[in-house]
Order: structure tokens, then sequence, then C-alpha cells
């Protein structure tokens, strides 16, 4: 009996690992808005993990993956705004609500949880889609970041070129694990 | 019923072993296969004073470098401790790719024009992968002044040196960056039969990080032994970098007079000692020309 009841066991375990869904490749890009110029950057070495079984999700992104289309923006975002060395990476972990994984086509979904930039960490509530593929999960989404929430601090000569707000866009299409 | 409490018990055990495994396991995922990452910025401009720092220009971005270095300190207020004679270069950096320069450049200095190639072949990694940059600097330098009307045949190729080294530099915290110079100068012509054509000096250069955008530089230039004695002695420079945005300035003091290679490393007759210091400057700023992509 105790065999049959480990067994068991031992497969809802196997089962949940199969309910795990994640990629490497995520793309987060996010836009700077001021009338005097818009500055873009992107990076798609992204790591974002999903746990369906508990609804937890993570995301994780080198701040040194992020490229700019100059050379000395990418230079000032490392060395003066992110300080990427000391803070190397970007990560949000929380979960998911609103999903109902049976469910096909897109749906609306929040995610709760803690987003960490430049060593501050503040909890945000964000939402997004989410999509069940053949293959596993597409998620998206859209929100904005402060840079005063995380100590991001804009000298004011820069001030109209750099925006306060930050609009971040993510799109992750995981995959079973 | 025994058989029944024990499954429950291992089934409790199982699942709480894999609750918290599922927490830990998550964050896990980032820490397998994390590749190393390329180390930057280990100086704010491409020259740490007077010498190549690692730094180059990214690709497709222009940077126009325009320094001084005035007169003697020491002149007093008669010359405005300097300021009443300047020596002026004017360079333009080009990015071909991120890790390869090429540029030209004139100094008021001899008249001198330059051409110089810059290549980053080893990149600092972190997570594996090398502990040091490695860059190669070339420079051609033409001299520009008159020949003088001394009888003594001269040709144009008389007017050529140039100038070979390799930096060898490691960003050693965020706030840390030393750099290793040895260069190699050679001149077609030298001012007499004694005096060596080739000449080596071993550098070494840092710059330490004050806050986001001010550090303090320093580097000097040992002179190799020469076969004869002569007047020239090592290069000491001293300064800081601010940078403003789209410029870094460089202010600094330094013993030696001429911005290119050959004069620095190898002709700079001025001593610390002495008090004979000039005050200068090297000012970047950069443009996009280029695609990035």
């Amino acid at each position: 009996m105790k065999y049959i009841l480990l067994f068991v066991c031992c497969t809802v375990a196997t089962l949940a690992q199969a309910q795990r869904f994640a990629t490497r490749d995520a793309r987060i890009a996010f836009l700077s808005e001021t009338p005097v110029e818009d500055i873009r950057a992107e990076s798609t070495e992204a790591s974002a993990i999903m746990d369906l079984a508990n609804g937890q999700v993570a995301f994780q992104v080198p701040i040194l993956s992020f490229h700019f289309p100059k050379a000395l923006m990418e230079e000032h975002f490392n060395e003066n705004y992110m300080e990427s060395e000391r803070f190397p990476k970007a990560t949000f972990r929380g979960t998911v609500n609103g999903l109902d994984a049976a469910q096909s086509g897109v749906q609306n979904v929040t995610a709760k949880g803690t987003l960490e930039m430049h060593g501050v960490a503040v909890e945000r509530e964000v939402s997004g889609t989410m999509e069940q593929t053949a293959s596993g999960w597409v998620l998206d989404a859209r929100f904005d970041v402060p840079c005063a929430d995380h100590d991001i601090d804009i000298p004011k000569v820069v001030t109209e070129n750099i925006a306060e707000v930050i609009a971040v866009t993510l799109h992750a299409e995981l995959k079973a694990k | 019923m025994r058989g029944l409490m024990l499954g429950a018990l291992a089934l409790l055990c199982c699942a709480f072993t894999h609750a918290v495994y599922a927490q830990d396991d998550l964050m896990d995922f980032f820490d397998e296969g994390g590749a190393p990452s390329t180390v930057t910025s280990a100086f704010k401009a491409g020259r740490i004073i007077n010498v190549q720092s690692p730094e180059t220009s990214g690709k497709g971005e222009m940077n126009f470098i325009i320094a001084h270095r005035f007169g003697r300190i020491s002149d007093g207020w008669y010359a405005l401790f300097g300021l009443d004679n300047a020596q002026m270069r004017m360079g333009l950096d080009y990015g071909v790719t991120d890790q390869l320069q090429v540029g030209v450049a004139r100094s008021s200095f001899g008249k001198t024009l330059e051409a110089n190639v810059k290549w980053r072949f080893v990149e600092q990694q972190k997570g594996g992968g090398s502990p040091v940059s490695l860059t190669g600097y070339s420079v051609l330098m033409r001299d520009g002044m008159r020949f003088p009307a001394d009888g003594i045949v001269r040709k144009d190729v008389h007017r050529i040196s140039y100038v070979h080294q390799l930096v060898v530099s490691r960003k050693c915290s965020p706030e840390l960056s030393l750099a290793l110079v040895p260069s190699l100068v050679h001149r077609n012509l030298v001012d007499n039969a004694e005096m060596a054509n080739d000449v080596g000096t071993i550098g070494a250069g840092f710059r330490y990080k004050l806050n986001n955008r001010l550090s303090v530089n320093g580097e000097y230039h040992y002179l190799l032994p020469r076969p004869v004695e002569d007047d020239f002695v090592n290069s000491l420079s001293l300064g800081l970098d601010i940078e403003t945005g789209g410029h870094v300035f460089q202010l600094h003091v330094t013993n030696s007079r001429g911005m290119f290679e050959r004069a620095f490393l190898a002709e700079t007759t001025s001593r610390w000692q002495d008090g004979d210091l000039y005050f200068g400057f090297n000012i970047n700023r950069v443009f996009q020309v280029g695609d990035r992509r």
C-alpha cells in the first residue's frame, strides 16, 4: 500500500514538473518618450519561468543585454543610470491571477509581485495577456516604471531628453520545461 | 492502517519538499547556463590622458577630440600661467565596429599629421573568459615642419615616425581600472647619428571613479634605456574626467606638451621636479553618424 502511495506521490511531483514553462529569449523593450527625443532599447536575452501548479512566475533580464541605437546611450544607461555593474539584473517574481489553464485563446491576467531593479524592490501589480499555444504559453505585458521608484537619478540637464516614466513591454514565449 | 499512515506521511513529506523545491527552483532557473559577460566602460574616453585607453568609438560613432596643452604654468601671471599660448590637437575617431576604430588628427606641435588604428581584440569577461582586455594601437605620424636650410638633403620619408603599442587593461571594480601600456617608437630620422631610431617605453595608467560623472586619472611612462644620454625624461600626467552627457571633459596637468604618441612617450623634456608643467584639456564629443546594427 505504501509503495502505491509513494508511486502516486512521485507521479504527482513529476506532473507538477511538466507544468513548468520557461524561456531564455524573452523580449523586453522600453521607451522613454519626451518632446525632444524618443529613446528605445531592447533585450532579447530575458529569462522567464512559470509554474502552472501554483501560478508563480519569475522574470530576469541582464541590464547589459539592453541594446540602444547609439553606443553612447548604452554606455550612459549602464554607467550612469542603471549602474549595471553593481546591479547587473532586473527581476520580477510574483503570482499570476485570473488564469484558467483549461481555456484557450487570449486571456487577460494580472501578476502581483516584486519588481526589483537598480537594487530597489517595489511591489507591483502588472496586467497582461496569456495565450496557450501548442508548445506552451505566450505572455505579453505592458507596464510603466517611474525612474524615481527605483532611485534612478536623472540630472536636471537631461530631464528634457529622458522621461520620468519609462514604458516597458514584454513578450515571452514559454515552452514546457 | 499502518501502511496507510506511512503512505500519508510520505505523501505529506513529498508534497512539502516539492513546494519548497518549487519556490527555490523557479529562481534557480536563472542561474543555470549563465554565459560570461563582457566588461564595458573601463575608461570614459579613448585616452586615459595622453595615452590610449582600451575604449574605442562604438560602431558608427564619430568622436571629435579637441585637445590643448597650454604653456608652462611656472610662467606665472605674465603668460597667465601658460594660458597665453597653447598647443592644439584636433582629431576624429570613427568606429568601424564596436572594437575597431580608425582615426586622423592634426597637431600644431611639429605641425604633425597622424593616421591611427585601434583594435580591442580581446574583451575582459566576467564569469569566465579573459581577465583583461587587450587593445592594439598603431599610429603613423608625419612631421610637417619645413626642413632647415642646413645643406643636408632630407626626403619626405624622413618626416615619418611610428608608434605601436599594446594596452593591457583590467576594470578591477566599478571604480578602479588599470592599464599597462608597453610601446615601441620608431623614427625614420633622428636628430643625430648617436640617437637610436627605436625607443621603447613601459607605461601604466589608472582611472578611479569618484562618482558616476567624475573620475581621477593618471599615467606614467618609463623610457627604457637608450644607447646615448639624452635630455628626454619620463612622462607623468594627472587629471580629472568630467562627463556631462554628450561630452567628456578631461582636465589635466602634465610634463608632456605634445599630444601624439612619439612626442609624449619619447620626446618629453620638461620635468615635474623643475615645476615645468602644462595645464591642458581634452574635449571628447560623440556623434552617431552611421548605423549601429
